[in-house]
């Protein structure tokens, strides 16, 4: 078994690229007037975001790389290092991302690591840099484990994971519209991950690819991008402040808070970690299913559109109902 | 890449990018050109909240709305805008305004700028019954 691989640390090397490619898109927008939007403050905070995610990597990425390390030395497999084992590695790597960013926004503990990478109001090429500082404590890492065990070296997988990372930062733009329609078929692209980041309901909880779109087309996430349906991005609920510490922890605190109410079953704490966002005990909140069918009983000329269910009047207090019998 | 070169080229990065945005002129608030604005931004907060009443503040930097649920306010973030209910809210008066607190970890403090009259104004509305 082979320990000692090494891959160039490709997201550190990109930094002077995001910042090339973040300069370009504001000339762009401002000289063109148009293709998007920046504002001072909410861009500052993506950056900071950017850079803290960084560092939690440097503090605790030790954990990831330690369990992957335990991994290869019991697995019995050795792919190797040749050209078609990276790019195997790459596009299972992108099919265990898939799940992790599925998982990232339908299982509330890992959302609120996930939740600031949506924080923003603004879609540009800082918002793809306003990432996670809790990603460590989501666990999520485990996923990519059947790939260690498959053979694919630790490093080999960090580095296929870094360059899907860099894949993803130009296609949070309005600069671009629509590209070739082969490419729109195979490939994410800056119309499908716009649709990601939309708060509209129709939008909400699709689109989870990250380089592949073909992944979503396959598991019945896909929802493009619609010009009668213009994306309005953020949360559910927008922030009403700036301060990355906030925004880095927000949705555990809100956790946290909910998961120490009193007069609570243990079922039900864990129901506010592992349920869906927007999962409450007494109904008082809205999965993105409640939302989505709330919104049909307004429009029912929508009913059964891209991204929005069938369903009629009345079915999402059922799917409220249903949730609480899960766990 | 040597931390003593990253650390360096993130932080210039960080501070000339937000310079140059401050510079360009991105860094205005948000205005609420009416009570229908306002109304408009409430509802991208609280669809299906209908207000049933809007004061927008002179500088139009926010709006009070009453709705069948109680008291809310409406403010800018950075271009954008977010609204909140008051409830639970501790809110005084001071030398810009109004100064609202709110249990809320994701909007904890919400700076109004309102005149003297228009702060007295708005407490007084918010005694009133919702």
């Amino acid at each position: 078994m082979t320990d000692m691989i090494s891959f160039p640390d490709v997201v550190n090397w990109a930094v002077p690229f995001f910042i090339a490619a973040i300069l370009a898109e504001l000339l762009w927008i401002t000289f063109k007037g148009r293709g998007g939007r920046y504002e001072t403050r909410d861009a500052l905070t993506s950056l900071v975001m950017g850079a803290g995610n960084v560092a939690s990597g440097i503090l605790f990425g030790f954990i990831a790389y330690g369990l992957f390390m335990l991994l290869w030395r019991i697995t019995p497999f050795d792919l190797g290092t040749s050209l078609w084992i990276v790019a195997l590695c790459f596009v299972l790597d992108d099919l265990s991302y898939y799940w992790v960013h599925r998982f990232g926004h339908r299982v509330r503990w890992v959302w609120a690591s996930h939740v600031n990478h949506h924080s923003s109001q603004h879609y540009n090429l800082t918002t793809a840099l306003r990432q996670t500082w809790t990603g460590t404590f989501t666990f999520m890492m485990i996923l990519r484990a059947p790939l260690i065990l498959l053979g694919f070296h630790p490093a080999m997988v960090l580095f296929v994971g870094g360059m899907n990372l860099i894949y993803q930062f130009w296609i949070h733009t309005e600069t671009i519209g629509r590209l070739p329609r082969w490419f729109e078929a195979v490939m994410n692209t800056p119309s499908h991950h716009r649709v990601h980041h939309g708060r509209n309901p129709r939008y909400l909880d699709c689109n989870y690819a990250g380089v592949f779109i073909i992944w979503d087309k396959l598991f019945g996430t896909f929802v493009p991008e619609l010009d009668e349906d213009k994306v309005d991005y953020g949360l559910v609920h927008n922030l009403g402040t700036f301060n990355p510490l906030r925004v880095a922890f927000h949705e555990w605190v809100g956790i946290f808070r909910d998961v120490l109410q009193p007069g609570l079953s243990w079922r039900e704490r864990a129901q506010y970690c592992l349920m869906p966002p927007g999962w409450s005990h007494d109904n008082s909140r809205g999965t993105s299913e409640v939302i989505k069918a709330r919104y049909v009983s307004q429009h029912p000329e929508l009913a059964g559109t891209p991204g929005l269910p069938h369903n009629p009047i009345g079915q999402a207090e059922k799917i409220n109902a249903a949730h609480k019998n899960v766990i | 890449m040597p931390l003593s070169i990253l650390l360096p080229m993130v932080v210039l990065g960080i501070a000339g990018i937000a310079v140059l945005l401050h510079v360009l002129g991105l860094s205005h608030r948000a205005i609420l050109a009416d009570e229908g604005a306002a109304s408009r931004a409430w509802l991208r907060e609280f669809p299906g909240h209908r207000p049933t009443r809007v004061i927008l503040c002179q500088n139009r930097l926010a709006a009070l709305v009453k709705t069948e649920q109680g008291y809310g306010v409406v403010w800018p973030m950075g271009a954008d805008t977010t609204a909140r209910y008051l409830t639970q809210a501790h809110i005084t008066a001071d030398a810009k305004g109004l100064r609202i607190n709110l249990p809320d970890f994701t909007a904890p403090r919400i700076g109004l700028s309102l005149d003297p009259d228009e702060a007295a104004r708005w407490l007084e509305t918010l005694k009133e019954p919702a």
